[in-house]
């Protein structure tokens, strides 16, 4: 049986401003899953707290809401515990490159087969528009009438100093390329890092439709872009002039942290299988 | 008069193996048949600084040290200094430095106390041997169990066996154990100095030696916690130390998180998946973890934390030991929610409290602070018999018509709670308030019915725990009430007390304190207080004893029923509670 996008409709009522980025995520990746022909019961995602946290109560699946910068941790737990489910992490820039960002940091190191969804809207929305690292410089913000002081997190560079598995930007306003960098950020085996430039007309009004369509570009437009290139991918980044969406790097010769364990290698069972009284007798024998 | 304890301590700088030769005389005691307890002090710091290891030994049971030894063996002049004035009367001092020159006053308390002291030359016995120079241990080994009386291939086989698979030349060990034991420094005076208990039984096997620590880990091996994620913490550190090494054996899934706010997410998540996942650190790694303690309270995700205590507040005494995290196991986390909160007491308790405090998390669907002391988690146990396995307990709804709205509101407080996979039905488990089907909510009524169906479940689960355990005298004068490892060293002491009280014809005693009892808490949130109350009522002189500053299980009856503890026995310089302090306690 197919899976239909109205699957994933929860019964609740969206929350989000009008105009707000999410709506057109949420309908992406409902889009998505149901095309990978992934059930909600397939699926299992965690999400941060922020206004895409609150997206938590808008799909249908099993989902966790768990506490601010840590939902890359916790969906890493429950993919450990059972590969067999689909395992997606959503945060905020926010919550990403503020709280937590140490589990992104590991996480891409570790190389999880895990999709981290950063709904990046250059703002902590939800708490009324502080600044984030992705916060223009010197823009007057929530207790920061003069802006930040310091500079800005260079997203792209940072990320691929890490050598991910898989790196893309997608814009929250693009809809189709949107759902086609999802697509590959699941099927990807291993570490996807997905970056959401995402509308937020509350609290990042200079970022219009506008200005994305006159500033974003889809790399399919540069000629030969090859993603396998850390250097092409460094390059395409360094100059934010237009701003490239898409597949921005893979790395296909990771092995995946669960790959890599000797202690799993020849096992045919996921951990949620094993949880049955184990006989000790044989360790027990150093002790005597 | 026959000696019930002898005490054995070697001492010298830290990192040169004073743990694995304690370790090494511990088991080849408890195999010739002797019952054994082995207790390490070691500084924080990697090489040098004072370690000790001592073992106590009996022909009964025993889980506590003495403060003092009846035997010193001494690798460095400045190890020497720390713990001379441990030894006791009549007991002997072995040194095996040249350079080891003992001041005047130091020969004055010496001889006052008919302390022999003697010079063992283990370095040159060795390479005279033909081993090396780090092989002097195994000769003092060797010269000490000639002073203890015993067949010298008992040592040898246990010595053996542990270097087996080691790069180690067996031959030159066995050999240099001989030497020692042979040695013609030897005198038998030393040896009458020294009554060595008799054998327990006509058995040359004594059960099991482990420390806390490993228990604690065969226990959660044993009930199916399938993944361990790690952050090094003194002293539950050695936890993650078996379990990789033996996950190969296993097949549990051991991570080394980048901190402890990752372990215990890792961990939740893990266990909301359906397996059984632990995580385990001391009070610093706790404090990270307990925004994850009211997450789970909240999501009502089972969630066990294993917290083994060190002494002191921040970093305090890394390496010592204490009971002063009962309030932080008590309170962590923000907001109001459900918990239970365990201590274990020793190796024994550690393997079946874990298992217990699985099924807790997993039927009750609430987290878990399963207490340790450093005291509990290094130090070696022995004990006859593993305890049974516990039968595993989950709480999940298998059948359909079960399977309704995960935070459904019952009488027990228990929702139904199933494993996600691809056949069943869906569902979001939400730190935020949340109506019955998991959707976040803000409205009075919903938040008030939800926030008491859970404080239901304590309720519930205070209902199935059990009364704290009366040891000793069915009808005490004196009830000692305590928790952890200080049951060690008052049953310990009890037993000990109810001979000497026997055999004392001076009436030295007091005799309000003739017969002694222990109310040991094992499940202490939620309070259990029937039996205590009882005794309460009885008008029973009733004395607090824990390893911390403030009483803190003290205040939490005072907290529940209103009971404040006149005598109080509290200890909180980094030691645990050693016999002498109980008996000393008795006898005045």
């Amino acid at each position: 049986m197919s899976v239909k996008i109205t699957d994933y409709n929860s019964p609740n009522t969206p929350t989000w401003c009008p105009g707000c980025g999410n709506y057109a995520i949420h309908a992406s990746l409902k889009k998505t899953l149901s095309e990978l022909n992934i059930s909600p019961s397939e699926l299992f995602m965690s999400f941060d707290i922020g206004c895409n946290g609150n997206g938590a109560d808008m799909i249908n699946t099993y989902a966790f809401k768990g506490l601010h910068g840590r939902s890359i941790p916790l969906a890493v737990g429950a993919h450990l515990a059972n590969r067999r489910m689909t395992t997606i992490a959503d945060i905020g820039d926010g919550g990403c490159f503020h709280e937590g960002l140490d589990h992104l940091v590991h996480a891409i190191r570790s190389n999880y087969n895990i999709t981290i969804l950063i709904h990046n809207n250059a703002n902590f929305a939800l708490t009324t528009g502080q600044a984030t690292v992705s916060t223009p410089k010197r823009k007057p913000m929530y207790g920061l009438p003069e802006g930040i002081p310091e500079r800005n997190l260079d997203v792209p560079e940072f990320i691929l100093s890490l050598d991910p598995s898989f790196y893309a930007r997608a814009y929250s306003g693009n809809l189709i390329q949107m759902g086609e960098i999802f697509k590959s950020a699941i099927e990807n085996k291993g570490c996807s890092v997905v970056e959401i430039l995402q509308l937020c007309p509350s609290y990042n009004k200079e970022f219009t439709p506008q200005w994305a369509n006159e500033n974003i570009k889809e790399i399919k437009e540069v000629e030969n872009y090859n993603a396998d290139s850390l250097e092409n991918a460094r390059d395409i980044v360094v100059n934010n002039s237009p701003l490239y969406t898409g597949i921005i790097y893979r790395n296909k010769n990771l092995p995946t942290f669960y790959d890599s364990l000797d202690s799993r290698k020849n096992s045919l069972t996921e951990l949620v299988d094993e949880v049955k009284v184990h006989d000790i007798k044989k360790l027990l024998k150093y002790f005597e | 008069m026959q000696t019930q304890r002898v005490s054995v301590k070697f001492t010298g700088a830290s990192g040169e193996g004073i743990n694995t030769i304690g370790v090494l005389l511990l088991r080849a005691l408890k195999k010739h048949g002797l019952r054994v307890f082995g207790y390490r002090e070691y500084p924080s710091l990697i090489k040098g600084g004072v370690a000790s290891y001592q073992v106590d030994f009996s022909s009964k049971e025993l889980n506590s040290s003495s403060r003092y030894c009846n035997i010193l063996l001494a690798f460095t002049s400045r190890s020497l200094n720390e713990y001379l004035k441990d030894v006791k009367e009549n007991g002997i001092i072995v040194y095996d430095q040249k350079d080891i020159n003992l001041t005047e006053e130091q020969r004055l308390y010496i001889e006052k106390r008919n302390i022999s002291s003697v010079f063992l030359d283990s370095e040159s016995i060795a390479l005279e041997t033909g081993g090396i120079k780090i092989m002097s241990n195994v000769v003092m080994l060797g010269f000490l169990w000639r002073i203890l009386g015993l067949k010298v291939e008992t040592l040898i086989e246990v010595v053996l066996k542990h270097f087996k698979n080691k790069n180690v030349d067996l031959k030159a060990e066995e050999n240099c154990i001989r030497a020692g034991y042979t040695s013609a420094t030897f005198r038998p005076e030393y040896a009458k100095k020294i009554n060595t208990p008799q054998k327990e039984i006509l058995s040359n096997n004594n059960g099991y030696v482990m420390t806390g620590n490993n228990a604690i880990a065969l226990g959660a091996i044993s009930a199916g916690v399938r993944a361990y994620y790690a952050y090094p913490m003194t002293p539950a550190t050695s936890i993650f130390e078996y379990m990789g090494e033996n996950a190969k054996e296993t097949g549990i899934l051991v991570k080394q998180a980048e901190n402890e706010i990752t372990a215990v997410q890792m961990a939740m998540g893990s266990m909301y998946m359906g397996t059984r996942a632990l995580v385990a650190t001391s009070g610093g790694g706790f404090d990270l973890m307990s925004e994850t303690i009211s997450c789970a309270g909240m999501s009502e995700t089972p969630l066990v934390v294993i917290l083994s205590q060190r002494g002191g507040a921040s970093t305090g005494l890394p390496t010592w030991t204490g009971a002063s995290d009962l309030n932080l196991a008590l309170k962590a986390g923000h907001g109001e929610f459900p918990r239970a909160v365990i201590a274990t007491s020793d190796a024994q308790t550690a393997y079946t409290l874990i298992q217990k405090a699985l099924n807790i998390a997993e039927t009750y669907q609430l987290p878990v602070i399963l207490l340790m002391e450093k005291q509990i988690s290094e130090s070696v146990f022995n004990f006859k018999k593993m305890p049974r396995v516990e039968k595993i307990e989950r709480g999940l709804v298998e059948k359909a018509e079960d399977i309704t709205q995960r935070y459904q509101i019952t009488d027990t407080g228990i929702s139904p709670r199933w494993i996600p996979s691809k056949e069943k039905k869906p569902y979001l488990a939400n730190s935020d308030e949340h109506s019955e089907n998991g959707s976040s909510i803000e409205d009075s009524e919903g938040t008030i019915a939800m926030a008491n169906k859970r404080l239901r479940k304590l309720e519930t689960l205070a209902k199935d725990l059990p009364e704290p355990t009366l040891y000793g005298d069915r009808n005490p004068d004196l009830v000692f009430v305590g928790w952890g490892s200080v049951k060690n060293a008052v049953l310990d002491a009890i037993s000990s007390f109810t001979k000497i009280n026997e055999i004392d014809k001076n009436n030295k005693i007091n005799k309000n304190n003739g017969k002694v009892g222990y109310l040991h808490y094992e499940y202490i949130h939620p309070l259990k207080t029937k039996i205590l109350e009882q005794l309460i009522e009885q008008n029973k002189r009733l004395v607090l004893v824990e390893n911390n500053q403030t009483g803190q299980l003290g205040n939490y009856i005072k907290e529940n029923i209103g009971y404040e503890f006149n005598e109080k026995l509290l200890k909180y310089d980094g030691r645990p509670f050693f016999v002498e302090d109980i008996l000393d306690f008795l006898k005045n």
